[in-house]
């Protein structure tokens, strides 16, 4: 099966995220904001399930000043607690490092989260 | 085979030991403070949280510092899935005892404790085996402690946190020494409450500011006891003792020892009961605990930096499960060469552990 569908209303709230099957592989899907994302449930730096850590608001340097980054946009791996922006699954210490992502886009009522990119 | 050096577990609050405490020590533990007896604790927090996420099992308000988990969990989650046939238990916030200002509570305490490991841990989970929690800053209490459980199966050593008032070679803590030499059991030094209670600071230029700064100095107490150790001779007057640096990273161990070896030369004079160069001591006395390991990212530089310590001889697997920077066993073991993994997998801890090895596997 190349894509999985969620009814809307069972979408996760955000800061929450809920588990999917896709062909096999485990996935989290988010919300952040009005838009939704899907990561592997995979955590590239020891294989660790990653959907099972904490959704967090990143801490970012801008002008020399601390600010909050987008509100619930970090998902926090469990094991070593490294951070990745779900909207692109990137490391937020190290940008070549990343999730795998997957396309979603909502039709209707129903989320599709497909294998295509 | 496998054996895990570095298991935690801990109570979901310290209200857990009221059933194995005498009963004033009882009566204070639910009557102290506001809301019970308090344990002093670190200023610093990870900011992310101490635990695996995926292990946390404590409902929200609960303090998040600490280990809470089943045994179910700890079975589900490690022992099974891993393969781990013998998981030698470290305490979590129990370790704390050891450098609270009231000795004779932190005696009490420590006996409640290891009283609560073997009946809901250690007795029905056979792969477990426990450390003896002691109350260092008393060692008279901590050596009666180590008679009293020191001969059971289910206790394999002593555990001493990194903190302390005083390194661990002086003679104020004969006592210990004198009861694990007698009881041929080992001793296992591990990171722990560094700079809390009546410990001292954890490093010398003042406090770090940031759990970042602490986390990679956490080993400096473990240091000091190590050169102290070595130092006072514990080895040539207690043979039967054999002591593990657990949680202390394994490359600045090689650094010191390199320099203790060059002092020894010049300094003899002042150590003379020393009369081997202090690595030698060390290749039979002591071993390092993997974790964490140190991870270079060009792995052969590790290899490198810690030939000195004979690591095929003196590591010994451990996990630390179920902390934040915990190893899994094949991640560790595949970064060693393949003629030292069955040794750091179980052989170095089965004959430091003096643990029965089974015959289809020795």
């Amino acid at each position: 099966m190349r894509e999985v569908r969620v009814p809307v209303g069972d979408a996760p709230s955000e800061g929450g995220v809920r588990i999917v099957e896709l062909d096999g592989h485990r996935l989290g899907l988010y919300r952040v904001g009005d838009a939704f994302f899907a990561l592997a449930d995979r955590c590239p730096h020891r294989g660790a399930p990653l959907c099972a850590g904490s959704v967090a608001t990143a801490v970012e340097v801008r002008d020399g000043e601390i600010v909050l980054g987008t509100p619930n946009a970090t998902v926090r791996c469990p094991w070593h607690k490294w951070e990745f922006d779900i909207p692109t699954g990137r490391a937020l210490l190290d940008e070549r490092l990343r999730v795998r992502r997957y396309d979603v886009r909502v039709h209707g009522d129903e989320i599709i989260v497909s294998l295509d990119r | 085979m496998l054996i895990d050096c570095d298991i935690h577990i801990g109570y979901e609050t310290i209200a857990d030991l009221v059933p194995f405490l005498d009963a004033p020590t009882a009566e204070l533990v639910r009557q102290s403070g506001t809301n019970g007896l308090a344990m002093p604790t670190y200023p610093w927090n990870h900011p992310a949280g101490w635990i695996r996420r995926d292990l946390y099992e404590r409902g929200d308000g609960h303090d998040a510092n600490f280990v809470y988990m089943s045994l179910d969990t700890l079975r589900t989650r490690h022992l099974d899935p891993y393969g781990v046939d013998v998981g030698i238990v470290e305490p979590d916030e129990a370790a704390v005892f050891s450098v609270l200002p009231n000795s004779q509570l932190a005696a009490r305490l420590c006996s409640a404790y290891n009283d609560w490991l073997l009946e809901n841990w250690l007795a029905p989970e056979p792969r477990l085996r426990g450390m003896i929690v002691v109350p260092a800053q008393w060692p008279e209490a901590a050596a009666r402690e180590i008679r009293r459980l020191g001969g059971r199966d289910e206790f394999v050593g002593i555990f001493l946190p990194g903190a302390a008032r005083i390194p661990y070679g002086n003679p104020v803590y004969d006592p210990i020494w004198e009861a694990a030499n007698e009881l041929g059991l080992p001793v296992a030094v591990h990171t722990h409450y560094e700079s809390i209670g009546i410990a001292g600071p954890i490093t010398a230029a003042g406090m770090p500011d940031f759990y970042a700064e602490y986390h990679t100095l956490c080993g400096t107490g473990m240091y000091g006891h190590f050169v102290s150790i070595l130092c006072h001779g514990i080895f040539e007057r207690f043979p039967e003792t054999r002591v593990a640096m657990v949680e202390g990273g394994l490359v600045p161990f090689v650094g010191f020892l390199w320099r203790l070896d060059t002092n020894w030369k010049s300094c003899r004079s002042e150590i003379p009961w020393c009369r081997r160069r202090p690595s030698e001591y060390v290749w039979d006395h002591v071993r390092f605990a993997t974790q964490p390991l140190e991870t270079p990212d060009e792995p052969a530089q590790l290899l490198q930096a810690i030939e000195f310590l004979r690591p095929a001889e003196t590591l010994m697997y451990a996990s630390d499960f179920p902390h934040w920077d915990f190893d899994e066993p094949e991640q560790t073991l595949r970064q060693l060469p393949d003629a030292w993994r069955d040794n750091v997998r179980w052989r170095n801890a089965a004959g430091f552990f003096r643990l029965p090895v089974p015959a289809a596997v020795a």
